[in-house]
């Protein structure tokens, strides 16, 4: 079976790449001037291939990579500085100090969306998540309000922005269907039961159904088990939002977090 | 895929509720709070598991708790759905299978610490993070409602209790009085997480009670690290508080250091205090009151009283009224007590001199982690007795003369125990007498605790990592299962699809037990895959 998707999307991101952070000493990381500095050199040198929040483009998704398969400071320096041979990556003449900038600026990149500067008026990103165009809360619930198919999205602004655009787009990409796998199940009796599954296996299957009720079904009462490949979400919001909606939606979501933010230096959020 | 959303379209999300009401008539199939019912009971009537057939009894199913070492955890089942935690995490599993159905883990929580449960209330489970947050989440899913702060860690707390809900109200405790805090009860709306009422255990300067402390009152401990009971007619809630700090040494806080290592009564709506009894006055021997206050009614010289049983750490058994806070009577919980040669008829201790801890060390009885603790008591209505976990140990108990310093692990002191074990009792309440003992093999260093049934049967986990069935009447054998490890929570009970379970948490796994049956053949499923 597939491994239970929640499971890895509850693994904190420091669990992920802790190694990238903790290890982290140089005294720009964190500090928002350099932050800043970064994210200026950032858009003018790196967003035409790397994507403005990272996640790629003619240029490898910098957010993914960093999430999964972290790379020491010391070498996204001396990949910024020299390039990489014989690929499009070119050297750059950067000094020092913004060299450190630029890898400040990934480092935020990197880190909860809620932490980061994110273009995009979020009221109007609110309305377009609780509006019936793109329907988002027909299936995910944020503070308690909203469907319960789809995974709560209270806390999402915890991850980087990058991978909250890619699950909006890209909803099917890899583990994002994990845990969330859409079944139908037919039992001996004929009862059909649709939603999606928390947990399966040879034996028992637990599904919350639409309406959020949850079904514990032994296997032995099963007479059909139909599985989707596709994660339940719609695939299509990249044609059924507009540019600015979608942005606006982003902002939103960045903007959500579980506990009230400790007091730290305003960053300038939008 | 647009199907989908037509179906979460005309969705009403209806899910069965779990009503006060509900929890005020305590467990049946469901095992709706921490001790089973408001009355700290940990009774079932459930009678499938008898005397008789309890030899039958056969591990179920297991669920390995991620990162668990050593769970606390008293789990809660409602609708054949278990809601168990750990340090900063619910788990929801499926309480026939053991499978996991969601699992929340706050990974901003600071701190790791220990967890003795989750609590629940309409469609949503309650717990409280480490780092003092109640954080409420949707039964069905685990997605998160509120999360709200209640109290600093930088004032030396934690949280460590099962939230306790009454009517509409979450009471919460507080822990870390070992290294200096001011212990409180709080009681937060299970709709907003906001505030309602908050009591302190310790007096500020200047408020009645705070003459009986030295310089160090605001930090002055009085944790309430464990939930309490709850008399839905009376209204009032009973909860007991930790040691004064620092808890080796007496020499800063000279007086009886109310209201450290008491019960407290108080009123649900306002928090108020309607009276108190402390059981260790000045103690210097780290005996917190934190044991179950359980709620009966009893027939005491003749007329029906309302009662309140509490097994004290610091080796008597206490009788009081329930409604005054009246002392009615004080017998010896274990053999060896050397500090007190007896409680006086007003309840105070008679102190045997020369029993404090000294810098060379004093051997005391009981030792430090005292004649019985938190573990889970169960009170039978059937047998009228009350069974208890005691701990026949004596200790070393040094003090030091260093000046106190909050929140750096101070203790004023230390203590240390040696062999000691562990025996079950069976206590008549309206004597104070015992009707039967089970002693244990181990090293007395297990905190798990015990469970009844309607079917005659005592459960309980014992010093050598063993779920052992008992007869109530008499305290006979009747099963046990070697689970491999420290046990340090209590077992529970529950039916799910009419079959009686028994859950206990070990130190890293749920395992559920019930009637052995023989498997049922499972063909491999027919899988048809949507591309």
């Amino acid at each position: 079976m597939r491994f239970p998707a929640a499971l890895l999307l509850a693994l904190p991101l420091a669990a992920q790449h802790g190694r990238y952070l903790s290890e982290s000493k140089h005294p720009a990381i964190g500090n928002p001037e350099a932050i800043a500095a970064g994210a200026q050199l950032y858009a003018t040198s790196c967003t035409g291939c790397h994507g403005p929040d990272g996640s790629g483009g003619r240029g490898p998704n910098l957010v993914r990579r960093a999430v999964w398969h972290p790379l020491s400071d010391e070498a996204i320096f001396n990949t910024i500085r020299n390039g990489i041979p014989g690929a499009d990556m070119p050297p750059t003449k950067l000094s020092e100090e913004q060299t450190w900038n630029l890898i400040a600026f990934l480092h935020a990149l990197i880190g909860p969306a809620s932490e980061n500067s994110v273009p995009g008026d979020a009221a109007a990103g609110e309305r377009v998540f609780w509006g019936s165009t793109a329907g988002c809360s027909q299936c995910h619930s944020i503070r308690g309000r909203g469907g319960r198919m789809g995974p709560d999205l209270t806390d999402i602004g915890v991850r980087p922005l990058a991978l909250i655009k890619e699950a909006l787009l890209e909803p099917s990409k890899d583990l994002y269907i994990l845990g969330n796998e859409a079944v139908t199940v037919t039992l001996k009796n004929g009862q059909v039961i649709k939603g999606v599954a928390r947990n399966r296996s040879n034996y028992s299957l637990q599904v919350v159904d639409p309406e959020g009720a949850l079904h514990r079904i032994s296997m032995i009462d099963v007479r059909e088990l139909t599985v989707s490949e596709r994660s339940p979400m719609p695939t299509d919001y990249g044609k059924r939002l507009s540019k600015q909606e979608l942005q606006d939606l982003l902002a939103y979501l960045a903007r959500q977090t579980l506990r009230a933010p400790e007091t730290k230096p305003d960053r300038g959020k939008n | 895929m647009r199907g989908w959303l037509l179906i979460c379209a005309l969705c009403a999300c209806g899910t069965a509720q779990v009503r006060y009401e509900d929890i005020v008539k305590g467990p049946g199939e469901d095992w709706l709070t921490y001790a089973g019912s408001y009355q700290g009971w940990r009774y079932s009537p459930l009678g499938q598991i008898t005397v008789e057939n309890a030899k039958s009894l056969a591990p179920k199913w297991i669920y390995r708790v991620p990162n668990a070492r050593g769970l606390r955890t008293s789990p809660i089942v409602h609708k054949g759905v278990m809601y168990a935690t750990n340090s900063n995490a619910v788990y929801a599993l499926d309480a026939r299978s053991g499978r996991l159905i969601w699992q929340y883990v706050d990974t901003r929580a600071k701190g790791q610490g220990v967890n003795r449960g989750a609590a629940i209330l309409g469609d949503r489970v309650y717990f409280t993070t480490n780092d003092n947050y109640l954080t409420a989440l949707d039964r069905q899913t685990g997605a998160a409602i509120f999360s709200q702060k209640f109290a600093d860690r930088e004032k030396g707390i934690s949280s460590t209790s099962a939230p306790l809900i009454a009517k509409d109200k979450v009471i919460v405790g507080s822990a870390g009085g070992d290294s200096g805090m001011r212990g409180f009860v709080a009681a937060l709306s299970a709709e907003t997480g906001e505030e309602l009422w908050r009591t302190y255990t310790v007096p500020t300067k200047g408020e009645a009670g705070a003459e009986s402390w030295g310089d160090y009152i605001e930090w002055g401990g009085g944790a309430t690290w464990l939930s309490g009971t709850y008399d839905p007619e009376l209204n009032t809630l009973y909860w007991t508080t930790g040691n004064p700090w620092p808890d080796f040494t007496g020499a800063t806080r000279k007086g009886d250091n109310l209201y450290s290592c008491s019960l407290l009564a108080l009123d649900l709506d306002t928090g108020k205090m309607k009276w108190y009894f402390q059981f260790t006055p000045h103690d210097t021997h780290d005996w917190d009151a934190q044991s179950w206050p359980v709620l009966i009614n009893m027939e005491w010289e003749g007329k029906p009283r309302k009662v309140v049983l509490h097994a004290n750490r610091n080796g008597f058994f206490y009788v009081l009224d329930r409604m005054t806070g009246e002392f009615l009577r004080a017998t010896q919980l274990i053999d060896k007590v050397t500090w007190a040669s007896g409680i006086d008829s007003k309840g105070r201790p008679i102190i045997i001199p020369g029993k404090d801890p000294t810098p060379e060390g004093n051997w005391v009885c009981p030792s430090v982690k005292g004649a019985t603790n938190w573990m889970g008591q169960t009170y039978h209505p059937g047998t009228g007795l009350l069974y208890v976990i005691t701990l026949e140990q004596c200790g070393m108990y040094n003090s030091t003369s260093q000046t106190p310093v909050p929140m750096k692990n101070f203790s004023g002191g230390g203590a240390t125990e040696e062999g000691g074990q562990v025996i079950l009792r069976a206590i008549d309440p309206k004597s104070g007498k015992r009707a039967w003992e089970y002693p244990m093999t181990g090293f007395g260093r297990m905190w798990s605790g015990t469970v009844s049934t309607a079917g005659g049967v005592v459960f309980t986990g014992d010093d050598d990592g063993h779920l052992v069935a008992l007869e109530a009447k008499t305290g006979e054998h009747l099963w046990h299962f070697n689970l491999g490890e420290l046990l340090t929570a209590s077992p529970i009970t529950y039916e799910v699809d009419g079959k009686q379970h028994v859950a206990i948490a070990s130190a890293s796994a749920i395992v559920a037990f019930g009637l052995f049956e023989p498997a049922q053949q499972v063909p491999l499923p027919k899988i048809h895959l949507d591309k």
